[in-house]
């Protein structure tokens, strides 16, 4: 006697159908699992067995073999309980093994029944759904994440009682809820917080809040440089309030890292840009991504298509600001295990916020900066070149004056005013590099840049910059895309030399005298 | 359950096997053999064909499932063992047979419902 069920493995956010092979066979009564399980999807042959004596259906007494398959795919979690549960009871003709035909099944078993939620059910769904099958059945508490995909039937089921009585066309019986403390405590994205945070709170740095807007409408890396205390984190943290909603299949990827990183997603899709702001002291797996055998995704693909602030950055490790290099171009980070290769996206944008030497103070008029000049050396070489050259936007925040202080108690501009500007360029963007892989100018990659689009007036500054080594090819590049998106804010359907030069400086994190003018 | 009561469900689950054995047609040899090495429940003779087999026959007997199935109490280390003692009582009695076989009979006594009889061939790998 045989039965086959279905399920999903994950491999990064790519998902792979496994079947799950039950054969009821002659011999002294023993089950055996094979197919490259790892030790928590071993552990499965127990829980299965005690979840199912436990739900009144008998484990059948006799040598029982599970296989999953393709064989030689590594599968790891618990997810694939449901279908080894459904797999064995299908062959025990406990319900017509046909029922299990296209359909998916995945979840946790607890030993008295109950079903748990699992990690990653929205890339698992995304792939059932791929490749043709028709329903999936997952944990009763994630149906809506599950629901979040189209074209696929979805079935939540809170016991292995209920999974039996719908392979079995009985009523589904009722089963008490499951208790708040059950699963964790939703693991909130911070845009609640982002949302309440305006950018009238911060008291002046105009000059600042402008280049923060620039970095907005364009998705440009900044850099934030200043003294402690004058609002690089205030900003930094007000910068996904500024951004527009994310496009539907940019919020399902974005939805699916999420759920893969184990937040719930029962209030649908997050279409907000996501935050991350990982401490200085995060390890290179927690910002870069790893886990052993399979790697799990990182700070920085928890911030695809959203911002990424890495505060107090010559803090971090070196090894942890080199590994960005790569995915900072790429958008995609790879990351090889013995067993795997992942891949995640990593398209996030960059902040970083540093200050000038350990204590801060250096370079601030009046202050008494007491680090020996190596130590301030050191500071500031924890931010190689290379990470720096990846930076489109330098911004040196100066202490605010009295008066400035006291004119600035109102902040200003609202978010929702700069975000209304950012979304305006944002259009504009779109309409321009409609037809291309791209939606931003930080984006866009530098052939298109110079071949496909009209090459901004006054680039003689810029040629004169990169002759005098002041600027490195790449940089040339960044210019472009920066002058871009100032002209776009500005409203024009070209950069002209004012554009470029601003861009410039502000690459290069020269003050820009011009900046008022051309906003 | 008294050690008393469990050796008189153990005769009777013995009893049970011995009788189905010989419903297909196996002849008894012999019961509770015990050597230096241990104990086999029933040993028996099949010919089939001619050739005749000798079957080395563990017995478990329980009176209800709350402790799992009785065939799952019979563990490699148990099978390893009626294997040693096949061979200890093949050369006791210097009989050579054309094969020897071990077998598992797993009896289920629930009170008040007909005893349920499994015989599982070869388990001896």
């Amino acid at each position: 006697m045989m039965a086959s069920a279905w399920s999903v493995a994950l491999v990064g956010l790519d998902g792979q159908i496994v079947e799950v092979e039950a054969d009821i066979g002659g011999g002294l009564p023993r089950t055996v699992l094979v197919g490259l399980p790892d030790t928590a999807l071993y552990e499965a042959r127990d829980r299965c067995k005690a979840a199912v004596s436990n739900s009144a259906v008998a484990w059948p007494a006799s040598l029982l073999t599970i296989n999953l398959s393709p064989a030689t795919l590594p599968k790891t979690g618990s997810h694939y309980d449901l279908a080894i549960v459904a797999a064995v009871l299908g062959a025990a003709d406990q319900f017509a093994a046909s029922e299990l035909a296209d359909t998916v099944l995945l979840g946790e078993l607890g030993l008295d029944g109950r079903v748990r939620g699992v990690r990653g059910i929205l890339p698992a769904t995304l792939a059932a759904a791929q490749r043709g099958f028709r329903r999936v059945i997952v944990p009763r508490t994630q149906a809506v994440e599950a629901q979040l995909v189209d074209d696929i039937e979805v079935f939540g089921v809170a016991s292995l009682r209920q999974l039996l009585a719908l392979l079995r066309h009985d009523p589904i019986p009722d089963e008490d809820e499951l208790r708040a403390d059950d699963s964790a405590e939703p693991d909130r994205t911070s845009d609640v917080r982002s949302r309440s945070l305006d950018l009238a709170d911060v008291a002046g740095q105009a000059e600042a809040k402008w280049a923060l807007e620039v970095a907005a409408a364009g998705r440009h890396h900044i850099f934030f440089h200043g003294p402690p205390g004058v609002g690089k984190t205030m900003l930094a943290e007000r910068l996904p309030g500024l951004l527009p909603d994310l496009g539907v299949a940019d919020a399902l990827e974005v939805s699916a890292i999420h759920s893969l990183a184990g937040v719930e997603l029962d209030s649908g899709l997050i279409m907000r840009p996501p935050y991350a702001d990982p401490h200085h002291s995060a390890s290179m797996p927690a910002v870069i991504g790893g886990g052993p055998r399979m790697a799990k995704p990182g700070a920085i693909s928890r911030a695809h298509r959203g911002v990424l602030f890495m505060d107090e950055a010559p803090e971090f490790s070196s090894g942890v600001l080199e590994a960005m290099r790569t995915p900072l171009e790429s958008g995609v980070v790879f990351l090889t295990r013995s067993q795997m290769q992942t891949r995640y996206p990593a398209r996030f944008q960059l902040v970083l916020a540093a200050n000038p030497c350990p204590c801060g103070k250096f370079g601030t008029p009046g202050a008494d900066c007491r680090c020996p000049p190596m130590a301030i050396r050191r500071y500031g070489q924890k931010l190689s070149d290379p990470i720096r050259d990846r930076i489109d936007i330098s911004q040196t925040f100066r202490p605010p004056r009295r008066t400035r202080v006291r004119a600035g108690l109102d902040g200003g501009e609202s978010s929702a005013t700069v975000a209304g500007r950012v979304a305006e360029a944002r259009d504009r963007q779109a309409r321009r590099l409609a037809g291309s892989q791209w939606r931003c100018n930080g984006e866009v990659d530098g052939p298109y840049l110079r071949r496909h689009l009209p090459l901004p007036d006054g680039l003689d500054a810029v040629d004169d910059a990169l002759d005098r080594r002041l600027l490195s090819p790449r940089g040339v590049d960044k210019v472009l895309r920066v002058a871009w998106t100032v002209a776009d804010l500005a409203g024009v359907d070209r950069p002209l030399a004012e554009h470029v030069a601003v861009a410039l400086a502000m690459r290069r994190g020269e003050p820009s005298p011009s900046w008022r003018a051309v906003s | 359950m008294t050690g008393q009561a469990a050796k008189r469900l153990g005769t009777h689950g013995e009893d049970l096997a011995v009788a189905e054995l010989e419903r297909q047609g196996m002849t008894l040899v012999a019961r509770n053999w015990r050597c230096r090495v241990g104990e086999v429940d029933v040993i028996a003779e099949e010919t089939v064909n001619g050739r005749t087999t000798v079957v080395f026959c563990e017995v478990k007997c329980r009176s209800g499932l709350g402790f799992g199935d009785p065939l799952e109490a019979i563990t490699y280390a148990k099978v390893r063992k009626l294997r040693q003692l096949a061979a200890e009582w093949l050369a006791q009695t210097g009989t050579q047979p054309d094969a020897i076989r071990v077998d598992a009979v797993g009896i289920v006594l629930a009170r008040g419902s007909a005893p349920v009889v499994r015989h599982e061939r070869g388990i001896g790998g």
